[in-house]
């Protein structure tokens, strides 16, 4: 079908992080190219034109604190895009202005050529969201959830059934059955989450902490779900302190510190041969231990 | 110990300052709750210190037993059916630390005294150390010191236990029907006490109330109140048993409270139910409707119906609202209806529906929605990113409340008739009804999205934050004074019309209900498509 965008996802897709054996299962599979079908549909002619995400000029402050100072930055369609940076530097903040759950002070966030915060119809449309430290309706059972969800989308009802099946399964929440989603773990609260942001095959995902508190077997899942969402030519933009997820998945990195973008570019740009936890530590400006202190531990 | 429990009150008075700080609102709400709380305290002191006055019974046995009664009672009740509890000190954050657990009810204990009601409560008791002094001299008024000091103890102590106790029940699966029925009986039980005080208004002569007073002196609700007065008529033996009977009960409380702490201590960490495995019949859309709203279509609409209305059950918050409710739904207008065959114009014409109790009713069924997004919390954040239109949002919040409310209604509106032995009745009181409810849905919807605010994340239903509880009970309160004035053409239709033609309020009370409630869900709703990012803002907890 349309899936392969001229010039767009597969040459930046980084071949070799699907590990051969965790090969995913039919249900998986199917799935994926299902999302990768609806990601792919239409994207011929806006693949290159228009970026998955801009940002212009975003601002943010919280009383006497800025925690975004002006952030500029383009999240090209198609990219696996990292969004680096220690505590506190703005991260979920620029997240939630992305996506309308917070108003910048100043500033545009345009998704796929659709303004957020003046044209949000069509602009969460293409959306698919985990935002991170907030709750669910974490009262319903996963399945009820994922129903909501999708039928809140405005999806056909047999569509979600078919979707939200596929998606316990794959995710392996369907054993958890009629168990509300409150008494989920950290790891199947981050999946479920994951799932409800799939559900619409959305054909931008902004995900702030994916792999937070999830056990290795669910985060090679998640990359690997992650990662075939890419090549079908969808776009996700991540927000994540953990170095080496970065660069095992991402095709673009943005470094940020105090509410401004430090370094952006692919990784390659970014490393420039480094390490790209030294290239974080000196870009961030963190301080180094001496070995003096706390020499009563 | 002491130094200990001093920490907590430092404690409690930084959270104090620091909820304050730079925010007007919160500062405005809390000069409010201080200005009721003065008020409350004068006017309480001075009927108190009128037991120095004089020496017949009406001043120095009835003011302050019922008085004393009344205030406990107070502590009981408000916090249970209305406010809620400010618990800034979530037994939850000091689950890490090594404390023994009688320092930590004692630090809580002392951190719940540091409070505006606490302190209203402690200056308007004081008026009976005044009163005493007055009539026994320094040593009368040092033990009715010590006996209204104790009585504070004995006031938060209640309020403390018994709200976190039923915070247990209800979070726990197993027991939360109990909880239930055993709320909806203390929540009854209001009624037996406004029949006793509407008695007690009826029949004017003193004397018929020193009785029960004598008796309610010698219960914890009434006991510490007296003991200055025994002092100063010589009564020495009785006031050391009053005081004894207090400290008694203080201790059991304590001691109540300690056990339910280590449940609470768990808090919103251990709100994990089983595992409920086992496949279930239908798609995953079919299980999110319940089953006998199945019919609604498969929509954003017929899905959000469906949530609020498994919500209303499943939430632990929103369940203790709803059966508080129910309880004082049913027992307000029966009584009212009572009192008015029992009492008052009776035998003289047919007598009219309980108009007052059906205002109250009607209007304190819709200010459950008055902070209907804080429930949701920072979960609302999923309707921002879907873009959940304001209109659909609204009216299907309202819906999924009255799938429960209306039924409670209808069933008051049969009892009323029937205790009234005026069929007319049931359809001019379920009319009123209707159209009180109605204007209430109208005032609070407009109220819960301008004038949201975060729960606290506790395992507590009843918990709420420091200063909130004013501002939660004033928003409230107009809510409802306007949601009756709203009616009042419905209200004033429905005490006159009488006879054959009563059977007309019904569908004009509810045809008025249904169109003023849709006109406030239309004003609401452009409201929140426009601040629905600043409404997620006010219902998410900070951290």
């Amino acid at each position: 079908m349309l899936g392969a965008a001229p010039g767009a996802a597969p040459s930046r897709m980084i071949v070799g992080q699907v590990q051969p054996s965790t090969r995913p299962p039919v249900a998986l599979r199917n799935l994926l190219s299902d999302l990768a079908d609806r990601v792919g549909y239409g994207q011929v002619v806006t693949a290159e034109a228009v970026p998955a995400l801009a940002l212009r000029g975003l601002v943010k402050r919280f009383d006497a604190k800025l925690a975004v100072a002006g952030i500029d930055l383009e999240v090209p369609a198609g990219s696996f895009f990292g969004l680096l940076g220690p505590n506190g530097a703005g991260k979920t903040t620029t997240l939630s202005m992305s996506v309308g759950l917070l108003r910048p002070d100043a500033g545009r966030a345009v998704v796929l050529g659709h303004d957020v915060w003046s044209d949000p119809v069509e602009a969460k449309r293409r959306l698919g969201v985990l935002p991170d430290g907030v709750r669910l309706f974490d009262r319903l059972s996963g399945a009820e959830l994922l129903a909501y969800t999708g039928l809140l989308r405005g999806m056909d009802p047999a569509v979600v059934d078919r979707r939200a099946r596929e998606l316990l399964d794959v995710l392996a929440l369907g054993d958890a059955g009629r168990t509300l989603v409150i008494d989920y773990s950290a790891g199947m609260r981050k999946k479920i989450g994951l799932a409800c942001a799939l559900l619409h095959a959305p054909r931008l995902l902004v995900l702030d902490e994916p792999f937070e508190a999830v056990d290795p077997v669910s985060g090679s899942l998640i990359r690997d779900i992650l990662a075939r969402y890419v090549s079908g030519g969808g776009t996700v933009v991540f927000a994540s302190h953990v170095m080496e997820v970065v660069e095992r998945l991402c095709s673009h990195v943005a470094i940020l510190a105090e509410g401004a973008i430090k370094t952006v570019g692919t990784l390659d740009q970014v490393r420039g041969g480094r390490d790209l936890e030294d290239v974080f530590v000196e870009v961030v400006g963190g301080r180094t231990a001496t070995g003096q202190e706390l020499s009563w531990l | 110990m002491a130094l200990t429990l001093g920490l907590f009150a430092r404690l409690k008075l930084r959270f104090l300052a620091n909820s304050l700080r730079g925010k007007g609102w919160r500062i405005a709400g809390f000069v409010m709750g201080c200005v009721a709380g003065g008020w409350f305290a004068v006017v309480g002191g001075i009927v108190f210190a009128l037991t120095g006055v004089d020496r017949g019974p009406a001043f120095t046995l009835l003011i302050p037993a019922f008085g004393g009664a009344t205030v406990v009672l107070g502590w009981l009740f408000i916090p249970l059916v209305w406010a809620g509890v400010d618990e800034t000190l979530d037994p939850a954050r000091f689950a890490l630390l090594p404390l023994p657990r009688r320092t930590l009810i004692g630090g809580l204990l002392v951190a719940a005294l540091l409070g505006v009601p606490a302190l209203a409560t402690l200056v308007a008791t004081a008026g009976l150390v005044v009163g005493a002094a007055a009539r026994g001299g320094v040593v009368a008024a040092v033990v009715q010191l010590g006996g209204s000091g104790l009585a504070l103890v004995l006031c938060v102590a209640l309020s403390r236990s018994l709200t976190s106790a039923f915070a247990s029940l209800l979070r726990a699966r197993r027991t939360r029907d109990l909880a239930a029925v055993v709320l909806a009986l203390l929540a009854a039980l209001l009624g037996p006490l406004q029949i006793g005080i509407v008695t007690a208004l009826q029949s004017t002569g003193v004397d018929r109330l020193v009785r029960p007073a004598q008796v309610l002196g010698w219960t914890p609700l009434a006991a510490p109140y007296l003991v200055g007065m025994d002092v100063a008529e010589g009564r020495w033996l009785a006031a050391a048993g009053r005081l004894v009977l207090t400290a008694v009960a203080v201790v059991l409380l304590l001691w109540w409270w300690s056990r339910t702490l280590p449940s609470a201590m768990l808090g919103a960490a251990s709100g994990s139910g089983p595992v409920r495995s086992g496949r279930v019949a239908g798609g995953p859309t079919a299980q999110l409707y319940p089953r006998i709203i199945g019919w609604l279509p498969r929509t954003a609409y017929g899905a959000l119906i469906a949530r609020e209305a498994r919500y209303w059950w499943r939430d632990a918050r929103r369940r203790a609202n709803l059966i508080t409710l129910t309880a004082i739904g049913v027992f307000l207008p029966v009584l009212g209806t009572l009192g008015a065959t029992s009492f008052g114009s009776a035998g003289t014409r047919s007598p009219g529906p309980p108009t007052f109790a059906i205002a109250l009713v009607g209007s304190l069924a819709a200010v459950m929605l008055a902070n209907q997004f804080g429930f949701d919390g920072s979960a609302y954040a999923s309707h921002v990113i879907v873009g959940v239109p304001g209109r659909l949002e609204l009216r299907a919040r309202a819906v999924g409340y009255s799938l429960y409310v209306v039924p409670i209604l209808v069933v008051i509106a049969v009892i009323v008739g029937v205790l009234s032995r005026h069929p007319g009745q049931l359809a001019v009181t379920l009319g009123a009804l209707l159209a009180v409810y109605g204007t209430g849905l109208a005032v609070n919807v407009i109220v819960s999205v301008l004038a949201a605010y975060s729960l606290p994340e506790t395992s507590n239903p009843f918990a709420v934050k420091t200063g909130t509880g004013m501002t939660k009970s004033l928003f409230a309160l107009v809510a409802m004074v306007g949601a009756v004035l709203a009616a009042l053409p419905v209200l004033i239709g429905a005490a006159l019309l009488t006879g054959a033609w009563s059977w007309v309020m019904l569908p004009i009370g509810a045809a008025y209900g249904a169109v003023l409630a849709a006109l406030g869900i239309e004003i609401a709703a452009d409201r929140l498509d426009r601040r629905a990012p600043e409404l997620l803002a006010a219902v998410s907890p900070e951290r």
